[in-house]
């Protein structure tokens, strides 16, 4: 462990957008190795008891950083609430249209007809819509059905035919553990700009602070060394909580591993703009707004 | 008067929470003014009358029903001594477990369709009017069966014509109880599983930051439970008419 600062380590609490799983592998590893400490942070993470929750509480004042979903913050955005992204936690989409193995639905296009489940997040039907429509299908030749937490229950018991809002790293190892293994259509592939799936957003008033800078710099390092040390990392992981020590868990870390940003405080600016013009597109925006105002590089030059 | 004095109720509550808006400047992705409700819900009226359309039928089987069940069991109660015995604890137990917990199962069983949110409508509902009910056949005076007596009434007679009588302010109160939570049970459903209706309406405006059609849900949801529970109590009260409302007459 690093040895104790001279000084009081600033403070920083930082909401998850879930339970904890293998997503806050860097945020986790950071805490436990003291990368934040080396940084003279003390943070504290928090998990919510809705999805939804956490850029609110930001937008409120209520904690320094949340971890949310790059297509949620264009919305939220839009709708007036003071964000910035001012880092990536993961940065390829982990949502995944998911069917069973042994489903007669072998493309998208064999969906029409079909119910499909989703937990709600607001821009499930655009990226649905993206998908269908690139095999001839629109929303209305699909049954949407809102099955909020119980994606692979849904899945697997029957009750819908493909599920979307599964991430291929949790809920498809997941799966095939349950003996019901699943096969995924990747919205990057059909038809969905690429996005960050899991980012780091701040209230747009203290962007500028310079612990943000050194709570990227402890979670890049934290990365870097879980791509070093990926067994010593599991193991630093599962030791948090007896609960998180089992083998979906596992499988769902190594499936994991590759997708946490390697360059956390990067952003990039085509694709935020990009996929801000999809959802204009898809009538989820009316506009398409200056990047500046709500993703930023904190390291960057003002 | 009398149809104008809740209306100026409402209108105060509306403006204080319009002023509470103005004065406090909070954002409306925190609370929006009941001016902003009121927009939204008349820009998307086609899209919330869909929606009300799926919950009120919900609502309606599930009174429907779930009162029919509560008072049947009440009656079994009433009639049978080892059903008291055997049937009262599983009732209790019912009603202990959280409709919450359970309903994510209850889905998974029953299909994302009507019938699971009818049946978590029921769940809610039937309790309290197996229970008014019951209460009420317990607490028959005792001058009128001791008057059926002497009339040398069979046991359904008494039943049928005192008992079950006298009993109807008390499931009037069941009844009221039930037609106020009925909405909470077809909700819940929908919040757990659906492809339809306001909850899950509610649900969808949440997670896109469109909390004036979240709340231009609840009014309708409101306004629902109100006209439902206006219903019933107007329709017991024509019912019992011969136990006066003394409470009106003291006007």
């Amino acid at each position: 462990m690093a040895a104790l600062p001279a000084r009081a380590a600033d403070k920083l609490t930082v909401l998850l957008d879930w339970y904890v799983n293998p997503d806050h592998g860097p945020l986790v590893v950071a805490k436990e190795k003291g990368f934040f400490a080396a940084e003279d942070l003390e943070v504290e993470l928090i998990a919510p008891s809705d999805p939804n929750d956490p850029p609110k509480l930001v937008a409120a004042g209520q904690a320094d950083i949340a971890v949310s979903y790059q297509p949620q913050l264009h919305l939220q955005v839009a709708a007036g609430l003071p964000l910035v992204r001012i880092g990536t936690l993961v940065d390829t989409p982990l949502n995944t249209l998911l069917v069973l193995e042994d489903s007669p639905v072998q493309s998208i296009a064999d969906l029409k007809g079909r119910k499909v489940g989703f937990s709600v997040a607001g821009v499930e039907d655009a990226l649905l819509g993206a998908m269908l429509a690139k095999h001839g299908l629109g929303l209305d030749d699909v049954e949407l059905v809102n099955v909020n937490f119980s994606l692979s229950p849904s899945l697997i018991s029957g009750q819908v035919d493909a599920v979307i809002g599964a991430y291929r790293n949790v809920e498809m190892p997941q799966m095939a553990l349950l003996g019901h293994p699943g096969r995924g259509f990747y919205p990057e592939e059909e038809g969905v700009p690429a996005y960050d799936e899991l980012i780091y957003v701040a209230h747009a008033d203290g962007q500028a602070r310079p612990e943000l800078s050194r709570f990227l710099h402890a979670v890049e390092a934290a990365t870097h060394w879980i791509l070093n040390h990926p067994e010593e990392a599991w193991d630093v992981f599962r030791s948090t909580d007896p609960a998180l020590d089992d083998e979906a868990n596992q499988k769902a870390w190594q499936a994991t591993l590759t997708r946490f940003a390697h360059s956390p405080a990067a952003l990039d600016h085509g694709r935020y703009r990009d996929f801000a013009a999809f959802l204009k597109e898809r009538g989820l925006l009316d506009e398409v707004p200056a990047l500046d105002g709500y993703a930023v590089d904190p390291n960057a030059d003002q | 008067m009398n149809v104008l004095r809740p209306l100026v109720t409402a209108g105060g509550i509306l403006g204080l929470w319009q002023l509470g808006v103005w004065a406090s400047g909070v954002p409306p992705y925190m609370l929006p003014g009941p001016v902003a409700v009121a927009t939204v819900a008349w820009q998307r009226r086609d899209l919330l009358a869909v929606h009300a359309g799926t919950t009120l039928t919900e609502i309606v089987l599930g009174f429907g029903l779930g009162s029919l069940i509560g008072m049947l069991a009440a009656l079994l109660l009433v009639l049978s001594a080892p059903a008291r015995r055997w049937l009262m604890p599983v009732l209790v137990i019912s009603q202990a477990l959280p409709v919450f917990a359970l309903a994510p199962l209850l889905v998974l069983w029953l299909g994302y369709g009507l019938v699971s949110k009818v049946a978590m409508a029921i769940l809610i509902i039937f309790f309290p009017v197996t229970l008014a009910f019951f209460d009420g056949l317990r607490r028959t005076e005792t001058g009128w069966l001791e008057l059926a007596r002497v009339m040398d009434a069979g046991s359904l007679a008494v039943l049928w014509q005192v008992r079950v009588p006298a009993s109807l302010p008390a499931l009037a109160s069941g009844l009221r109880v039930a037609a106020a939570v009925a909405p909470i049970g077809a909700v819940v459903g929908e919040w757990v599983g659906s492809s339809g209706g306001l909850g899950f309406l509610m649900l969808q405006a949440n997670a896109r930051m469109q909390v004036d059609v979240m709340f231009a849900a609840l009014v309708v949801l409101a306004a629902m439970a109100v006209g439902l529970w206006w219903l019933v109590d107007r329709t017991m009260a024509r019912l019992v008419r011969w136990q006066p409302d003394t409470y009106e007459n003291n006007r």
